[in-house]
């Protein structure tokens, strides 16, 4: 037997003392097992506490023996996913030399997934863009970051003078903070344009739509900690096992702890399918029939909630005659669903509330995206699991901050916190940003383009492609900001790379140089402009629960990197309206813009939502008292903030003064407002043909109105004689906006929040108290209906189930039924679909340059089901082409062979780019910036298909030809 | 490959029986979905239990191999011990036989004449095999037996380095060695061809027990035919597992290399034994033996009582063969 | 005196590979070295589960028994450690290894694998706790610190248990007779000759 070896002494003992006398500790816990697991909680709460496990079984250690002694502690927030777990760094001398668990979040209660497990080695940064970089000649550049500004700023004048602001395209980031977030939006306005987007496009804008239209709300309704609570879970179209990982431990809780069925429907059999109880195949895009099979049992059998559709749901007759049609037989028909299943599942689901429905991209990004979503709504609705804990439409966003930037506005339809573009709405933010309603006119083309939604980012190489005659603005995009944003994760790359190479500007503004400055063969015009990540940076982030979370800054950001705040300053500098952009907003030493300054800028106008109680103080405090919020009600039940839910998850209403707690669950009328409760959002109108849109009988605990009613007006609280519990400043607040009609200011503009403050004090909701729309007018399909995908192989459905008769929206073109109408599936016989793998993130650039995530994936490939893969001759590990129907579009991958996949579908993840239809494209990203792992996109091959109310695009059904490409490498 | 491990079909379908799926009620279904790690090793009969990985390390695929610990009781059981003691047995069995039979002489007494044996080829064949031999034999029983005969003298350190350079020795030499190997047997191969004259040379044992018995025979006898056999046939067998285990998993599985590694150990120890033998014969055992490996010219008395045969031809023609 | 053991429980391993990346990460673990891995049996199908596996410290150690030149020890709390500098890459330990714990930095050229590496129950190695040499050989030296192994303590669903043996053992079997299946710790059975639940 070895001994050890000792620097100090000659010959050491067994082991230091030191952990002798630790473990010694734990062992003589381990011989009272019983008063050990109870000093734990692990008897109490079972598996609740595990948590506590760690810490508690070994002493925490005093201090970090180093060798300077120097290590410091610091937390921010995973800047991957959106379940919002938080990172504790140890910084020595400015360098992040460990990670330790975040035991006090009672988010992630000390975990993390790969992703979050390696995220040092984002500062360190091997792959990292070092400094700003142009293109010159084909050749990439070193330039300063004044030279990059100061180009970049010209070019754009340029534009802007011979094409007018429309023709800059700025596509921002869900990774923004939501300090960046809300100044990118704020920026894109005082350019001049609503040609502003980001990420949520891609991933949840059919949610966002969908349950906006349903409740009121876009947002998760629950929590992923409240998924504890529920009796049922259905995940639909999500495989949260690799896209949220840590939020299965509360998903696997709950499914442990209550025996809750845990029933996954999903084309494919993932990572999550394999905890489930009960697993659903479907075939891809036919989500709709699939839940009106599973309402025929409901309405069949009188499972649902017949209260509370009668109080809180307006128009679900409507949706019992479109349901009648879907009778097992037809489900199954269209679907692939026995009936047997469907009616097991209906019942499973039906008695087992509450139950939380969860759904992801397999539910939202398809053509019938939004009517998917109000489906799944509408489903929740009927058994009345919305607005109760445990039950929930529980949509677990993607991004970091998608949520957050979802709410600030990075959208081309709204202002920040969905004011829309109407002129009430920029007068509004006018008044927030203190600058003068027509300066901020001035800077758009004219008032129709102030007023109307832009082009999405799923299109924009449209408007960079079609006729100008085709397209609803002044000229095509000439300029072209990815600020924060892969190029790979939307269809129709073909096409986006001519729109890339088409473009005279093209910035990327990023961590790294991502597929947009590798993927066009461009000679000139592009820059690369090195943003910093979230970590190396401070500011606030939403995560998927609403809730609020600070990050400090771990370490300066690194090499020439900047935070996105700083380069908005100096572009909004060289573009010449800092003056009137950050008038309010200090700017710091080195021209950095004051993170908390912005913080209270957005409090002050997001009165609509609720971000406005979130100041920079609370957000920091809460940080620093993590862990006295319990894990699965997630209010603090000790300590400075006791009764107040963790991150102020919004609406956290009125002024931070007010000191509301935050809405954990929202729309739940078992609680107080002033205490997180809520009703649905009074959104629609008071009355529609007659019938009451507004709540029967249903209100808030305590409320002392106590049936439906209308959003709160100046106007309506003085009827309620309530106006004169305004104060002073409140009412004069109110009168300068009212101006000439005080009375018509509502709620949402009143942004001294006294409205809000004295509903509450009534235990109101000053938004209103309505009644869920089952029917949701004003929609497209108002009642959700199927829709075939527009890449169907299934030609018997096709004239059933039509898709969308072409249209025009968002200022393009838009098709649907001509494009089905071609029948391509004697060509590309196979679905099509695709999602993610747990080791990358997004458009994966950052995740393929981390060499600890990047060696567990190392080739793109699609999955083949073993039946087709023998009809094919394809062997597992062989490469294949992947062929599209569209612009000749095909792709080199490996063959996976696994029943994952059904017949006649095959699923590629869509992380990787960096081989273009077989090349190698290795040379084309600036040297040493070029990730690790590189692959075919699977974006190179999808199709066109957009949704109708947000154009989300469709990336879970297309069509495709699989063939082998001669053996594997 | 990467990430592509094929499953192993028997693991999936041993773990499918333990599964029952079906439309059961969810709360049943939780019940019976579950994989017992127990049973499931019962269901493999000892049979790796593996799975899929995404990392392009194929072998990493396996989860729980437990054939380890059966190649891990042959190894330290009956490969050391039986191999181990027979080994011993040799050296002792030899040293009896010294004190019984004596060195064996030239019964007629040294000519003083003598006739050429093995010429300078066929002796760098053998003496280029026989140093790489007497290294990789030690190196590898070092690896055997080492730990518990060196180590406790010299200590961990000093055994470590020796080791070490050891198994660099072995791996390098064995080159030579197989070249060694391979070029005897293309030079003697056709003197090796078993024939009726070896029938009575091993049916008088060789002569060997008697003095003044020499069964006839040719340049090599029936004896040196089985060592000739026995060291090409072993060299083959360890060349082949050695290679295997110097370029692990290139060709083959876990499986494969504890079969390979026992395969090189038994090989081994057995080759260690017959070489003994060989040395004792071709030194000390035997009077003029050496000479023949040594400069090649033997006596005509010795090579007369000892390779009768051979003697006559080679005076006939006044050389040595060919 | 603690016996330090893994459990992974595959009721709740999702295959998120956090424990791969923590490890790489707590012990700067170079590329091609995998000192915990996560397999998937039935992968796609009915029954699919996921378990990580890294160095189990097993009670009757193989790798020990087999190592030419004695390099492993056993620390006081079980750990299964080995010295990089008495190792001579021979790979025995490997062809032992119930777990395929064993790693090596050269996939064999002419057999110079290398100095075998595998998990350290991140309790570094003989060097004196926490220091430079130790973390460069071994990586970090948690147990020193008071500290569990950071795969176990990162897991995504608490899938991954690591500490007193008795202790996890006993978390493991409330969470079984709670839940009501799912029993059979992966691993238990062959590395410390009972199960665990």
């Amino acid at each position: 037997m070895l001994i050890k070896k000792s620097s100090t002494t000659g010959v050491a003992p067994q082991k230091s003392g030191k952990l002798s006398g630790i473990l010694a500790g734990a062992a003589l816990q381990t011989m009272d097992r019983r008063g050990f697991l109870k000093a734990s909680g692990l008897a109490a709460g079972g598996l609740a506490a595990v948590s506590a496990l760690t810490p508690a079984m070994v002493k925490q250690a005093k201090a970090m023996p180093s060798a300077s002694g120097n290590i410091v502690k610091k937390k921010n927030i995973c800047t991957h996913c959106s379940v919002g777990c938080t990172v504790t760094a140890e910084v020595e001398n400015g360098v992040w030399v460990g990670q330790e668990p975040s035991w006090e979040s009672p988010i992630n209660l000390g975990t993390h997934c790969a992703k979050g497990a390696s995220i040092r080695e984002l500062t360190h940064g091997d792959r990292r863009l070092k400094y700003p970089m142009k293109l010159v000649d084909g050749k990439w550049t070193r330039i300063s970051w004044d030279v990059a500004i100061n180009e970049i700023g010209d070019k754009l004048l340029e534009i802007r003078q011979k094409s007018g602001p429309e023709s800059a395209y700025w596509l921002g980031s869900a990774k923004f903070s939501n300090e960046g977030g809300y100044l990118f939006r704020k920026f894109a306005a005082f350019w001049g344009t609503n040609n502003i987007d980001h990420q949520a496009r891609i991933c949840h804008s059919t949610t966002v739509a969908g349950v906006a239209n349903t409740w009121g709300y876009g947002a998760m309704t629950n929590s992923y900690n409240d998924i504890h609570n529920s009796k049922s879970m259905i995940i639909m179209g999500g495989n949260p096992a690799e896209a949220h990982p840590v939020s299965l431990q509360h998903v696997l809780r709950g499914k442990e702890q209550n025996k809750a069925p845990l029933i996954v429907i999903d084309p494919r059999f993932t990572r999550t399918a394999a905890h489930a109880t009960e697993y659903v195949r479907i075939r891809p895009g036919t989500d709709i029939p699939t839940i009106y099979g599973l309402l025929w049992h409901i309405f069949e059998n009188g499972w649902e909630d017949k209260e509370y559709i009668r109080q809180r749901v307006y128009g679900m007759d409507d949706i019992r005659a479109e349901v009648a049609k879907w009778n097992p037989e037809e489900v199954e028909r269209v679907t692939g669903v026995p009936g047997a299943q469907m009616k097991r599942v209906a019942e499973t689901f039906a008695k087992n509330r509450p139950g939380t429905l969860i759904w992801c991209m397999g539910v939202t990004q398809h053509t019938v995206g939004t009517a998917n979503v109000r489906a799944l709504s509408i489903l929740q609705l009927a058994l009345g699991n919305i607005g109760i804990e445990g039950g929930g439409a529980n949509i677990f966003r993607g991004h970091c901050n998608v949520q957050g930037c979802t709410d600030l506005g990075l959208d081309v339809t709204t202002l920040p916190a969905y004011y829309g573009l109407v002129e009430g709405a920029w007068k509004h933010w006018a008044r927030v940003w203190d600058v003068d309603y027509n300066y901020l006119l001035g800077r758009f083309q004219d008032k129709k383009f102030m007023e109307t939604k832009g082009i999405p980012s799923t299109r924009w190489f449209d408007a960079v492609l079609v006729d100008k005659k085709d397209l609803e603005q002044p000229d095509n995009v000439k300029a072209m900001f990815f600020w924060g944003h892969g190029g790979n994760t939307v269809p129709r790359m073909p096409e986006m790379r001519t729109g890339m190479e088409k473009v005279e500007l093209m910035v990327v503004v990023d961590p790294h140089p991502t597929t947009a400055a590798a993927l066009p063969d461009r000679k000139n015009g592009t820059y690369l402009l090195p943003a910093c990540t979230q970590l190396e940076t401070r500011g606030s982030r939403t995560a998927s629960n609403r809730s609020l979370q600070w990050g400090e800054q771990i370490v300066p950001p690194v090499f020439e990197s900047k935070p996105d705040h700083w380069i908005l300053y100096k572009l909004a500098k060289k573009l010449g309206f800092d003056q009137e952009m950050f008038k309010n907003i200090k700017i710091d030493a080195g021209d950095e813009p004051n993170v908390e300054d912005i913080t209270r800028e957005f409090n002050k106008g997001t009165v609509s939502i609720g971000y406005s109680g979130q100041s920079p103080e609370r957000l920091k405090e809460h940080m620093a008292h993590q862990a006295d919020f319990d894990i699965v009600s997630l209010r603090a039940t000790k300590g400075p903030l006791k009764g107040e839910f963790y991150g102020l998850p919004w609406p956290c209403w009125g002024t931070p003064e007010m000191k509301h707690p935050g809405t954990h669950v929202l729309y739940n009328t078992n609680l107080p407002v002033k205490d997180g409760g809520g009703a649905f959002r009074a959104r629609f109108g008071v009355e529609r043909n007659g019938v009451s849109l507004l709540a029967d009988g249903s209100y808030p605990k305590d409320s002392e109105i106590q049936d439906g009613h209308p959003e709160f007006t100046y106007g309506l609280l003085k009827k309620m004689g309530w106006d004169k519990e305004l104060t002073d400043t409140e009412r004069a607040t109110i009168e300068k906006i009212g101006g000439n009609n005080p009375d018509a200011v509502g709620w949402a503009i009143d942004y001294s929040c006294g409205i809000i403050r004295v509903c509450m004090a009534h235990g109101v909701q000053a938004m209103g108290n309505a009644k869920a729309r089952a029917n949701a007018f004003g929609l497209p399909d108002p009642i959700p209906v199927h829709r075939e995908p527009i890449y169907s192989s299934r030609r018997d459905l096709v004239a059933k189930y039509p898709a969308m008769a072409d249209r025009r929206d968002y200022r393009l073109p838009h098709l649907g039924k001509s494009i089905q109408d071609k029948d391509v599936s004697k060509d590309f016989p196979i679905i099509l679909t695709s999602g993610r793998l747990v080791e990358y993130e997004g458009g994966g650039e950052e995740t393929r340059s981390n060499k600890w995530l990047a060696e567990l994936q190392q080739d793109m490939f699609v999955e083949i089901n073993p039946e087709d893969a023998a009809r094919l001759g394809i062997k597992e590990g062989q490469n294949v082409w992947v062929y599209g129907p569209e612009n000749n579009a095909k792709a080199k991958v490996k063959a996976m062979v696994t029943p994952r996949v059904g017949k006649g579908v095959a699923f590629m993840p869509f992380h990787f780019s960096g081989f273009w239809q077989g090349v190698d494209q290795r040379k084309n990203y600036p040297p040493g910036a070029d990730p690790i792992v590189l692959g075919e996109s699977v974006n190179g091959v999808t199709t066109y298909g957009y949704d109708p109310v947000t154009h989300m695009h469709e990336n879970k059904a297309t069509l495709c030809r699989i063939e082998a490409a001669g053996p594997s490498a | 490959m990467n990430l592509f491990n094929s499953r192993k079909v028997w693991a999936a379908l041993a773990l499918g029986l333990l599964l029952s799926v079906g439309s059961m009620t969810p709360a049943t279904a939780q019940q019976a979905t579950q994989a017992d790690e127990a049973a499931l090793l019962q269901q493999l009969k000892g049979a790796p239990v593996a799975g899929r990985v995404s990392i392009p390390d194929a072998k990493s695929g396996v989860l729980i191999q437990p054939q380890g610990r059966e190649w891990r009781q042959t190894l330290e059981g009956p490969v050391k011990s039986v191999g181990g003691w027979l080994l011993v047995l040799t050296v002792v069995a030899l040293a009896a036989f010294l004190a019984i039979r004596g060195r064996i002489k030239v019964e007629h007494g040294m000519s003083g004449r003598t006739i050429e044996r093995f010429k300078g080829t066929e002796r760098f064949a053998h003496w280029l095999t026989a140093i790489c031999f007497i290294i990789l034999g030690i190196s590898g029983l070092n690896i055997s037996f080492g730990k518990t005969l060196l180590l406790p003298l010299i200590g961990p350190e000093a055994f470590t380095a020796f080791s070490a350079f050891g198994k660099l020795s072995h791996n390098f030499l064995s080159f030579p060695f197989v070249l060694g190997v391979f070029l005897m047997a293309v030079l003697w191969i056709a003197h090796n061809i078993p024939n009726a004259v070896d029938m009575e040379w091993l049916r008088q044992g060789g002569g060997i027990m008697k003095k003044g018995a020499h069964p006839p025979a040719g340049k090599f006898n029936a004896g040196q035919k089985l060592l000739f056999w026995l060291v090409v046939l072993g060299s083959l067998a360890l060349a082949i597992s050695g290679y295997i285990l110097m370029f692990p998993f290139y060709v083959t599985d876990i499986a494969g290399m504890q079969l390979a590694q026992l395969v090189h150990a038994i090989a081994g120890i057995l080759m260690v034994a017959v070489i003994l033998g060989h040395i004792y014969i071709g030194t000390i055992g035997m009077e003029g033996a050496f000479d023949a490996m040594g400069s090649g010219q033997v006596d005509t008395n010795w090579a007369k009582e000892h390779h009768s045969l051979w003697a006559r031809d080679a005076t006939t023609r006044g050389a040595g063969d060919d | 005196m603690a016996r330090m053991k893994f459990l992974c429980d595959s009721e709740r391993c999702i295959e998120c590979n956090a424990c791969v990346t923590a490890c790489k990460n707590e012990n700067e673990v170079p590329w091609g070295i995998n000192r915990r891995r996560v397999v998937t049996l039935n992968d796609g199908e009915k029954g699919e589960r996921s378990i990580s596996m890294a160095c189990m410290h097993c009670e009757d150690a193989p790798c020990m028994a087999v190592c030419p030149v004695d390099c492993f020890y056993k620390t006081d709390d079980g750990v299964v450690l080995h010295s990089k500098d008495l190792c001579i890459g021979c790979g025995y330990c490997f062809y032992a290894c119930p777990f395929g714990a064993p790693q090596y930095p050269q996939v064999g050229n002419f057999g110079s694998r290398g100095k075998m590496d595998k998990c350290t129950f991140c309790a570094g190695g003989p060097e004196a706790d926490n220091t430079k040499e130790e973390y460069a050989k071994y990586g970090a030296n948690r147990l020193a610190e008071g500290k569990l192994p950071l795969c176990a303590e990162m897991c995504s669903t608490k899938a991954l248990l690591a500490g007193d043996g008795d202790v996890i053992a006993q978390i493991y079997k409330e969470r079984v007779s709670r839940r009501g299946y799912g029993s059979g710790a992966w691993g238990w059975a062959t590395a410390y000759k009972g199960s665990a639940a």
